[in-house]
């Protein structure tokens, strides 16, 4: 009698009263959002700095960001923006020692990172607002009048090679994060074998490196014109705009190096890195590069990639991994261009090692449909839906996010006009478009395949 | 539907300090409908997307020992869609899931029939362990064959779908010891769809694909079991704890075959109730708009039995107890817990300051010791550091050499009966305060933590709580703390856990 109830009760229908409309039918109305207009948070100086300045009064906090383009390959001289970074992080401004800096970053409760790439970089400081002034003083002598010493260098250099007895290294955080961020990096050292993003300092590097080369490379790519700033929170923008042109208004306008231009990387057949690792789970890192993709069909690799495998739930890759068989919590595929020259295309999971092979085959299985087949009007509609109302408006969403998008953006490009273009050209892609994306931009025949588990298998 | 309640409350900024002070103003509008659903609504005009999330008084403290993480299943079990949502024929697909329903209880039968001629009762488990009889394997192979004709007629991933192409972003969903949340982030004018997904979820969730989806949960506790520090940090979780299902994990290997689709069913449908859910949204929405809204996709539900809410009550604290533990992978330390209450207790705001300002001071008294190692000071048992039940804070210890282990314990334990005599300096107090006013401030600027904060502060004790907790930490003095520590840590309310190297002779 027990059961009857039960099951009477599972399958009732859904109360007439619930409005339970499809929601294709519900009427939802169009994307009323609007990209902001850059011109209205741009301040430019006379030595060519920009700044995109805005408020954000929900809490009394301040971002202070600058955004360099120079990076670890921007120059030829190994190892000196790894040690730049180390000065940035750790001594702080000429005329303060680094205890002092440090000391003030922790008196003002400070959210300070200095974000190092291949060809840019990335400083943020969140402060209070009650301490805007102290932090302004730092931010300004952290562009204009680093501290820079040997110190550094050799701090970089530490950082370099993992410390033998450091009792962390082998433990469980590491053990676990090292293994699938291991795996991506041993994909990416394939991939860029003999190419400068490749290229890493080693000690000899540190070893021939002196401060006087650090602050060259700082004098050289810390100049107005090589730089972009971010301002957000609670402030006010008028004030900060005036404050910006007195600390920085005098900085002498100078050279802006030319971006380097990177090689492409020589692509090779599709071949198995196996790396021995028993262990509870095993890591699949499967791609390609990235090679640099026009604007025109930026949109529709976007879209093909939302499709295939983005960071969501819903995607193929996902379909015919977790939700069909349970191999995996997660596969998920990476789109990871650089500024000027190639980047990578990957796809990565993670399982007990029984499923591993599964996942592989079903993997590689979707990234052949892709090639093969027009994606269907639903998954169509769905990635435009997503990309043009949902992960594009949220870049302008407040003044912290609109001033990083917009800084960055004209740091890379020098305008705008991407993100003016972005939803409309989203909106334009068509099936032949994600099919013609899929053809291109993945390659089945230069998948590298990197495997850490007990025992190979066979990619034929 | 009748309102039952409508109350609008704006926090009221404080007089004093003014930095401070003001700015956990939190202009929260509250409406309780008549089948107990609770509305909280931040506007934020100007704002074209709303966060929103819908709280569910439940968790993995409403699992019972043997299908610990069923709570957690549960959660993965409710995106699996409903009967409007996911399936091409309904018709066809319900029939097939009384089947398996059916069979299901067939198999719980057989195995409770065999389970003294299987002796399945070893001692060493792993996910794969099973006995098994003919008779189980034929439910499970009918069981399976029936799951794979209901998928012909379904397709997955059937909520989250819409919620992307209509512009939602950060859709997931979290299970905690105390709470089940879903969230989302929609263009404002979208909030339509937010509701109703949320309220079929809610009424008529179908638990498809069971089988497959317990194995997701297989790979998130290997997840776990891939840190070397999971089993240490467990272990020391039920030492702290006698009678508290706050230290129970969620799930163990041997936890995930025991999941029945009955059994979920029955968590579903107790807790999953309208009086025993909180919906939070901030942004470009006001209440005014809301109220309809929200009573249009949830005002059918009726009120029901309300679900008793776990207590967590500990046994008096009467003895200290010790966990050795060996490894060689892991680094040697000391680790010092005591209980402490949960938030909606006086004592437990300080708690926040007394860790920020003790884990300094103690790093500086094991440094001038002469002793390798650096302290953290956390509340932090299974995945959460807060609960509105008492859990337990937790002074760490971490030693680069194992044979500084004794004079580390020492050290640690006479400065933390030392700290319950005499306080600190009160401006250490004071920077420990900005530190967590700031943190706070890093937290209310992002409306999706902000709209955590609100709802998991409604599951521990109320959203009221909220304001005042945070206020209670920056009134906080140094004798406070002093007090704090003398009357929490004692011998008997002490776990101590030690790490010791496996070299070392046993």
């Amino acid at each position: 009698m027990k059961k009857l109830t039960l099951l009477a009760i599972i399958f009732a229908t859904p109360s007439f009263s619930q409005d339970l409309t499809h929601p294709l039918e519900m009427g939802l109305p169009e994307s009323s959002h609007t990209r902001p207009d850059p011109a209205e948070y741009q301040l430019v100086l006379g030595n060519g700095l920009v700044a995109f300045v805005a408020e954000a009064d929900q809490v009394p906090l301040v971002t202070l960001s600058a955004f360099i383009r120079a990076g670890k390959v921007s120059d030829k001289s190994q190892g000196a923006a790894e040690s730049l970074q180390h000065a940035l992080k750790n001594s702080g401004p000429s005329g303060i020692s680094s205890g002092d800096f440090r000391a003030g970053l922790k008196q003002m409760a400070a959210e300070y990172t200095v974000n190092l790439h291949d060809e840019w970089m990335e400083i943020s400081l969140n402060v209070p607002a009650e301490d805007l002034d102290q932090a302004l003083r730092i931010f300004v002598g952290l562009l204009r009048s680093l501290s820079i010493s040997d110190a550094n260098i050799e701090s970089a250099a530490g950082s370099v090679a993992p410390v033998p007895d450091d009792p962390e290294v082998e433990s469980g955080q590491e053990l676990y994060d090292g293994s699938m961020g291991e795996a991506v990096d041993r994909f990416y050292e394939i991939l860029y074998k003999d190419h400068p993003f490749g290229s890493r300092p080693t000690m000899d590097d540190f070893d021939s490196l002196n401060a006087d080369d650090v602050s060259a490379y700082y004098a050289k790519y810390f100049v107005p014109g090589n730089l972009t700033i971010a301002v957000a929170g609670a402030i006010d923008v008028d004030d900060i705009n005036g404050r910006l042109v007195d600390l920085f208004g005098d900085w002498a306008a100078a050279d802006i190096p030319e971006p380097k231009q990177m090689p492409a990387v020589k692509r090779t057949r599709a071949e198995l890195h196996h790396f021995t690792s028993k262990n509870l789970q095993s890591w699949l890192v499967i791609g390609h590069d990235l090679p640099l993709v026009p604007v025109e069909e930026q949109a529709a690799l976007e879209v093909m990639n939302y499709i295939i495998g983005a960071e969501h739930v819903k995607t193929r890759l996902m379909v015919e991994t977790r939700y069909k068989y349970g191999y995996t919590n997660d596969a998920s595929g990476f789109l990871e261009d650089q500024w000027y020259g190639p980047g990578g295309y990957t796809f990565r999971s993670v399982s007990r090692p029984e499923v591993i092979e599964n996942i592989y085959r079903n993997m590689l299985g979707e990234l052949i449909r892709v090639r093969n087949e027009e994606v269907t009007d639903r998954e169509l509609f769905v990635a435009i839906g997503a990309l043009a109302d949902g992960t594009f408006p949220v870049r302008y969403r407040d003044g912290y996010a609109l001033t990083r998008s917009f800084a960055l953006e004209r740091l890379r490009y020098g305008n705008h006009n991407k993100s003016a273009s972005y939803v409309q050209r989203i909106r334009a892609v068509t099936k032949e478009d994600v099919l013609d994306a899929a053809r291109k931009y993945l390659r089945p025949e230069n998948m590298q395949t990197v495997l850490f588990d007990e025992e190979a298998f066979s990619i034929d | 539907m009748q309102i039952f309640r409508y109350l609008l409350i704006l926090t009221i900024a404080f007089s004093a300090p003014a930095v401070s002070a003001e700015n956990y103003d939190l202009p929260i509008l509250e409406h309780v409908f008549e089948n107990g659903l609770r509305l909280l609504v931040i506007e934020r005009p100007g704002d074209d997307r709303v966060v929103s999330e819908i709280f569910t008084d439940m968790g993995a403290l409403n699992e019972t020992p043997g299908e610990f993480g069923a709570a957690h299943f549960l959660e993965h079990l409710m995106f699996k869609g409903t009967p409007t949502l996911g399936s091409v024929d309904w018709a066809r697909e319900k029939e097939l899931h009384e089947q398996i329903r059916a069979a299901e209880d067939a198999l719980i039968e057989e195995l409770n029939r065999a389970r003294n001629e299987l002796r399945e009762r070893g001692v060493f488990h792993d996910y794969q362990h099973r006995e098994t009889t003919p008779r189980i394997d034929e439910l499970r192979a009918l069981i399976d064959s029936l799951n794979r004709q209901a998928m012909e007629f379904s397709e997955e991933g059937p909520m989250s779908v819409w919620y992307m192409a209509y512009g939602g972003l950060g859709l997931k969903a979290v299970t905690e010891q105390e709470y089940m949340h879903f969230n989302n982030d929609l263009p404002a004018d979208r909030i339509d769809l937010f509701l109703r997904i949320e309220a079929d979820r809610m009424q008529n969730s179908i638990f498809r694909n069971f089988d497959a989806e317990r194995m997701i949960l297989v790979e998130q506790r290997l997840d776990d079991l891939i840190w070397s520090a999971t089993p240490y940090y467990e272990a020391m979780n039920s030492l702290v704890g006698r009678a508290s299902m706050v230290y129970a994990p969620e799930g163990y290997a041997n936890d995930f075959e025991q999941y029945t689709r009955r059994h979920e069913r029955e968590l579903y449908e107790t807790h999953f109730v309208a009086n025993n859910t909180t919906i939070v949204l901030i942004g470009g929405v006001t209440l005014d708009e809301m109220i309809p809204k929200v009573e249009k996709y949830f005002g059918h539900m009726e009120r029901a039995p309300e679900p008793k809410r776990y207590q967590g009550r500990e046994p008096l604290p009467s003895a200290e107890k010790r966990l050795i533990w060996r490894s060689g992978t892991f680094a040697p330390r000391v680790e010092v817990r005591y209980q402490i209450p949960g938030v909606g207790h006086p004592d437990r705001p300080a708690f926040d300051v007394l860790a920020e300002v003790f884990e300094a001071h103690l790093q500086a008294v094991v440094t001038d010791a002469g002793i390798d190692g650096s302290i953290d000071i956390n509340s932090l048992v299974v995945h959460t550091s807060r609960f509105g039940v008492p859990a337990s804070i937790n002074i760490e210890l971490k030693l680069a050499d194992a044979s500084q282990i004794e004079k580390a314990e020492h050290t640690l334990l006479a400065e933390l009966r030392r700290l319950g005599k005499e306080p600190l300096a009160a401006d250490k107090v004071t920077d420990a305060q900005k530190k967590l006013r700031t943190e706070w401030y890093r937290t209310a600027v992002d409306s999706g933590a902000l709209a955590f904060e609100i709802g998991h502060f409604e599951v521990m004790d109320s959203w009221r709580t909220l304001k005042p907790y945070l206020e209670a930490r920056d009134a906080a003095t140094a004798d406070d703390l002093r007090d704090l520590a003398g009357k929490y840590f004692v011998t008997i309310n002490r776990s101590v856990g030690v790490i010791l190297p496996e070299a070392v002779p046993q």
